[in-house]
């Protein structure tokens, strides 16, 4: 477990304008570890996630993603190099999936690779049938994106995450946007994902999956970490008032 | 998330079934009918003209006659407006680009472009590029420069392409800004988290998508850019229009050499039209195929 952290956050602090949404946060998660953030609504678990592969510029503190560390309010060429860099360790799955809706699900998937990686499209394609196999999509690989569910849509944006083999995937309420009944397919998948070793930080209101799959929970609540545990003693014995507030709230079925 | 089902237009016509199908029959028929209505009253409409012109003693024959010349002058509106719309779209492309940009120097030279050229009027323009330049290149050859001097003298096509470029380049850019802007910032965002750089991202994500929704005006500025055109037969480019004053004033034939200048704008805009909606078809189906 003490093994060199494939991410780590420390003092993290972020302001929108006045708003102080992020608050002296430290978090690491270990190589092939499950971590799940839970949360309130505008606790600022997305912020927190953004900040790691730089979608939000953090206002304090220090990111370290497989050994490469940058520390805010730097500038310069090298900086970043560094967050690309970063970028090219984390993939990311959003809550509105963000295909890119001009190409088919294969050429959704190899866009990184080729692109970014400048790969040969002969291999881009290979792996991104492999990634788009893992998902259980293959068989729409020619497919448009309008023409899938929310749930293939997802599958497909993990897919394309995966397919530039990132150390460490990063989901934001990936099943969020998605009807009920897609929302099984998803977490499926990920769950697969989990049990090969696929590193993850996974922000997520689905409780039942943070308690089966994670190996840690987290609980944001106003910007800070109020409390981090395996999810046995944070579902069952919650220690902080707004974890067991937050807890309950989903047991008596309420969403968010 | 049974309301689902109400959100939309309510399923009338099932067109499976025969019912369905027979109502379809139906609705084509009537739109059948009403196209031939409409072509009649056209019909009617231009045989009315025709023989007002007639009892007015304005020549079919020498319109006639005439209208290979006019046909020449199509021929330079075309290339004059293929020309312009393409540098124009270039022009766009790189003013939209610059507008949404955060540098500032890119972000004011961009919008002081477009405020100076859509706060002038297009024959001003033209006057100040064909007119006005060479005076400029004058005084530059007067100092020692006559290669640098040559630059300003433009002749009167380029003089016209150059005028109409800048002045729908501006109007595009604002289009065109329009057009990236209605992208979705998710999409930016889900291509940065792969790793691309801000070029990538435009090339690959942004400006494909973009395309689709600007073409079709595109198409309609250059439909309008076809008959702005008309503006350059001031500087003398034997343009549909040009040509048409020219023989108009010397056989005293105004009527009839308009008419015909008037029919060859009225005819290339209605074939940029077909070609615009054959274009957008294919661009639909590329979404779905
Ligand atoms: N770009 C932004 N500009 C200003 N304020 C922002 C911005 N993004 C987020 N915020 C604010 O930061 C706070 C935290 O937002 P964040 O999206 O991180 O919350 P969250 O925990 O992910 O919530 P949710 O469960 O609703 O997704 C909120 O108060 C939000 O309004
Ligand atoms: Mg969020």
């Amino acid at each position: 477990m003490n093994a060199e952290p494939i991410i780590q956050v420390s003092g993290l602090h972020k302001w929108f304008g006045m708003l102080h949404v992020l608050s002296d946060i430290t978090i690491e998660v270990q190589p092939r570890e499950v971590v799940c953030i839970i949360g309130r609504s505008g606790s600022g678990k997305s912020t927190l996630l953004r900040c790691i592969n730089f979608l939000e510029e953090p206002s304090a503190g220090k990111i370290m993603v497989d050994k490469l560390v940058v520390e805010a309010g730097k500038k310069g060429r090298a900086n970043r190099k560094l967050i690309h860099e970063i970028r090219l360790k984390t993939g990311m799955v959003f809550q509105e999936f963000n295909l890119f809706p001009h190409m088919s699900v294969l050429d959704n998937v190899i866009e990184g690779p080729v692109t970014v990686k400048r790969m040969e499209r002969a291999k881009a394609v290979e792996i991104g049938m492999m990634n788009l196999d893992r998902v259980g999509l293959l068989v729409k690989k020619d497919e448009f994106p309008n023409r899938l569910s929310g749930g293939q849509k997802q599958r497909v944006a993990i897919a394309r995450a995966l397919a530039m083999e990132p150390k460490v995937m990063l989901f934001d309420e990936p099943t969020s946007a998605l009807d009920p009944e897609l929302i099984g397919e998803v977490l499926n998948v990920m769950k697969k994902l989990a049990q090969e070793g696929t590193t993850m930080l996974v922000v997520t209101h689905e409780m039942g999956f943070a308690r089966e799959v994670a190996d840690r929970v987290v609980v944001m609540a106003e910007g800070e970490v109020i409390e981090q545990a395996e999810p046995a003693s944070v579902f069952n014995s919650p220690r902080d008032p707004r974890t067991q507030a937050l807890i309950e709230r989903y047991r008596s079925g309420g969403a968010k | 998330m049974t309301t689902e089902n109400f959100t939309g237009a309510p399923p009338l016509v099932d067109p499976h079934q025969s019912m369905g199908e027979g109502l379809v029959a139906l609705q084509k028929r009537n739109r059948f009918i009403q196209g031939i209505k409409v072509t009649a009253v056209w019909a009617g409409l231009i045989a009315l003209v025709t023989g007002g012109m007639l009892m007015l003693r304005i020549s079919p024959a020498y319109m006639l006659a005439h209208y290979n010349v006019i046909l020449q002058g199509a021929g330079t509106t075309l290339y004059v407006s293929l020309v312009s719309i393409a540098s124009a779209t270039m022009l766009a492309l790189l003013g939209s680009i610059s507008r949404l940009s955060s540098n500032p120097i890119a972000q004011g030279i961009a919008g002081f472009y477009v405020s100076l050229v859509r706060g002038t009027p297009l024959l001003i323009q033209i006057y100040l590029i064909y007119l006005g330049l060479p005076q400029i290149g004058e005084q530059i050859t007067q100092l020692g420069f006559p290669a640098i001097g040559k630059i300003f003298i433009l002749d009167a096509v380029p003089a016209g392409i150059l005028a109409l470029s800048l002045n729908y380049g501006a109007y595009m850019t604002e289009i065109f800004r329009a057009g990236l802007q209605s992208i979705g910032y998710g999409q930016r965002e889900a291509a940065i988290a792969l790793g691309m750089t801000p070029l990538q991202v435009m090339r690959r994500i942004i400006l494909p998508q973009a395309i689709r929704i600007i073409i079709p005006d595109v198409g309609n500025q250059f439909i309008a850019m076809q008959k702005d055109s008309a503006l350059v037969s001031v500087m003398g480019v034997w343009e549909i229009t040009y040509i048409a004053n020219r023989y108009a004033r010397r056989d005293s034939k105004y009527m009839e050499m308009f008419l015909v200048a008037a029919a060859a704008y009225w005819i290339l805009t209605i074939l940029s039209s077909w070609l615009q909606g054959w274009l957008e078809k294919r661009m639909a189906q590329a979404y779905e195929r």
